[in-house]
């Protein structure tokens, strides 16, 4: 150990003296920095526009108070009554966005068909969409590798090419504790990094001190853990610097760039989910044809689905809202099975990629930390399946005034039903994820090792 | 008899070349053993051998009579070995080079000791605390020199240490090796110098083609006999 530590402290002095790579580090950290930044600014701007939806609200209420002062048809209020289906981000959030950026973080909604209203989103500028979140889960997962690199591309290469290593190998040294303390000395420069960088991410975004924590810490460790063990491998070759260097980043360009595409392109094709236009085109077409079908083979087929309202008076006039309502709920009736074909079909994908992502720690990592943060895929789907929920509640508040032909009153507004949707961590997937990234880093530390004891160190 | 240094039916094969067949060699402690002979005659091959850089193909090398490959670690705290080029830490100062060899070798030596070593081996007091990048190769060899002195070891494994040398230098570090010889320090010492292997060696080896083709005692040859002996093996 004496040897070890040796060499450990002598490292620190050659990082010193890299400057280079001092440089890099300070930039990383930098850079890391202003992800948190990023994450924790783009939470506080959906939390800052969550918290003006009820107030929205309230003054479409207002408005309506004023438009239907007295009582009112519920037909009216349900069409021009606007409310929300509201996602509140978990504070893990803002250390890994996901899909907080591309999915909607709330719906408005009125009691006219779903399908179109739950699609509908804000526009967001493709090109920002395209380079992704500059959150701390991106720093990590994509660009700690590339220091990684930086750092263990030459971790024997290069003295051997400067001729030290057969004057440090003429020594009562093991060739394994000089690899041993090359590599530990740079996981701690990376490790503390990440670390520092995670602990200022958790302090900042006012995460609570619970057990993801540890989750989160295990994660960007073996994820750390793992690529110190492909430059492992690459070092136990015993090639040139400017050979492992290469080696390095093309692992990196495969398992960060390449296997993530590739499996996107697999997936989409083992997959395929309906397109979100045919649905709402065929939704759309369905409500349109409502205006020009009889009223009554509309009716009948919405009393097939609520019998209890089946005795309500037939339908005479021109127009009234309860057939109106009916026609928009059948149109979501019409486009059901592509609605659950589509979420199903993300959901399988979903599944698809979580089994296949041993292919690449770095899906796994970055899924992992999306789980822990409540920002993944299956997170959107249980908010969409909660706003589903709501509108049906909407449907239960209105459809008695609508066929009971109850007046709605200003005291009505109050009992209407309110929806809020709070990520959860998808805990079971980020330990999931862990478990896999210990057996990467233990397939990488192996063959490294198996490579090193294969062919011992050549000083020359 | 006890042999510091020995090689029974050491042979080492690559697979376009024979680099070493079938060497048999004994090295005494005290003894001065000069390795004579071209490029690519073997005589780096036996040394990196018996440093354990590379595996035999058969045979063995045995220092202190510990087999080298079944003792990589323990044989080399019996060793110290300068090679042709000492390559040192260019960020660090020549002393902090030192310290660290030293240390890696289990010796913990204070300034004004590490300073001593340095100083006999010649290396100049002003650049003790410049940093290494910053010295010739005559420096670095000196610097080298002082990690091999520092270590006390039994047997010094030289390839070519006086490659750069100064003539002075030459002459202080052949004064430094008969010296050693005399505290009973084995040198297996690998050059191309005729003369200052006559004038430092107890015994001269001819190699030629991985084979170990004349041993010689240089007390019963001179410079010019031995000259004569080497470059008839090379025309033959």
């Amino acid at each position: 150990m004496r040897i070890f530590w040796l060499l450990f402290s002598y490292e620190w002095r050659h990082f010193r003296a890299a400057k280079g790579l001092v440089l890099l580090c300070a930039l990383l950290l930098l850079t890391g920095l202003y992800g948190i930044y990023y994450g924790t600014t783009e939470m506080e701007r959906q939390r800052q526009h969550l918290t003006t939806l009820p107030e929205l609200s309230r003054r479409n209420v207002e408005e309506l108070k004023v438009k239907f002062p007295g009582p009112a048809d519920a037909g009216d209020i349900g069409y021009y009554h606007t409310t929300y289906a509201v996602h509140h981000p978990d504070a893990w959030a803002a250390l890994s966005l996901g899909q907080r950026d591309i999915n909607p973080y709330y719906v408005k909604l009125r009691l006219l068909g779903l399908q179109n209203q739950l699609y509908a989103t804000d526009n967001t500028n493709p090109m920002k969409v395209l380079s992704g979140n500059f959150d701390l889960a991106f720093v990590l997962v994509y660009l700690f590798p590339l220091l990684i690199i930086a750092l263990s591309f030459n971790l024997l290469s290069s003295e051997r090419e400067e001729g030290i290593l057969t004057l440090l190998l003429a020594q009562p040294v093991s060739p394994g504790v000089v690899v041993g303390a090359k590599l530990a000395f740079r996981l701690a420069v990376v490790l503390g990094l990440a670390w520092l960088l995670s602990v200022v991410g958790m302090l900042w975004a006012q995460v609570p001190l619970d057990g993801r924590v540890l989750t989160w810490l295990g994660l960007s460790t073996l994820y750390c853990l793992f690529w110190f063990g492909v430059a492992l491998v690459i070092t136990a070759l015993q090639r040139t610097s400017a050979f492992n260097a290469v080696a390095l980043l093309g692992v990196w360009l495969l398992l960060v760039v390449l296997v993530p595409s590739l499996l996107n392109l697999g997936v989409a094709a083992a997959h395929p989910v309906p397109q979100g236009i045919e649905l709402t085109i065929k939704q759309r077409e369905e409500i349109h044809a409502g205006w020009d079908r009889p009223k009554t083979q509309t009716m009948n087929r919405f009393f097939a689905l609520y019998p209890q309202w089946r005795d309500t008076a037939t339908i005479r006039e021109r127009f009234v809202w309860r057939w109106y309502y009916a026609f928009q709920h059948l149109g979501d009736l019409a486009v059901a099975k592509q609605a659950a074909a589509y979420a199903n079909g993300l959901q399988q994908r979903y599944d698809l990629v979580e089994k296949l992502n041993l292919l690449s720690p770095a899906i796994n990592a970055q899924s992992s930390l999306n789980a822990l943060a409540g920002t993944d895929l299956p997170t959107h789907l249980k908010f969409q399946r909660s706003a589903t929920a709501y509108h049906d509640a909407l449907r239960a508040f209105y459809y008695p005034f609508l066929f009971r032909k109850v007046e709605f009153t200003h005291a009505d507004y109050a009992r209407e039903p309110t929806h809020t949707f709070t990520s959860q961590p998808e805990l079971s997937t980020a330990l999931r994820g862990l478990g896999k990234l210990l057996l990467s880093v233990g397939v990488v530390f192996a063959a490294g090792l198996l490579l090193l004891r294969a062919r011992p160190i050549n000083p020359r | 008899m006890n042999y510091i240094l020995e090689a029974r039916d050491l042979r080492k094969e690559y697979p376009n070349k024979l680099a070493l067949q079938g060497l048999n060699l004994q090295i005494e402690p005290g003894e001065v053993f000069c390795l004579l002979g071209q490029n690519g005659a073997g005589k780096s091959t036996t040394i990196n051998l018996f440093l354990g850089f590379i595996a035999p193909t058969s045979g063995a090398a045995f220092v202190n009579g510990m087999e080298v490959a079944a003792n990589p670690l323990k044989i080399k705290e019996h060793l110290a070995y300068i090679p042709e080029n000492v390559m040192l830490y260019p960020h660090l100062t020549g002393l902090e080079n030192l310290a660290l060899f030293s240390s890696l070798a289990g010796f913990k030596y204070k300034e004004a000791e590490l300073l001593d070593y340095l100083h006999h081996a010649g290396l100049p007091a002003e650049a003790v605390r410049r940093r290494v990048g910053t010295y010739s190769k005559g420096m670095r060899q000196k610097v080298g020199i002082a990690i091999a002195v520092a270590k006390h070891a039994k047997v010094l494994l030289l390839d070519e240490p006086t490659s750069g040398l100064d003539p002075k230098a030459s002459n202080e570090f052949s004064q430094l090796l008969t010296q050693l010889s005399a505290e009973g320090t084995a040198v297996l010492m690998a050059t191309h110098d005729i003369f200052r292997a006559k004038e430092v060696g107890t015994r001269v080896g001819i190699m030629r083609e991985g084979e170990l083709v004349d041993v010689r005692p240089t007390a019963a040859l001179n410079a010019q006999e031995l000259e004569q002996l080497y470059l008839t093996y090379m025309h033959n």
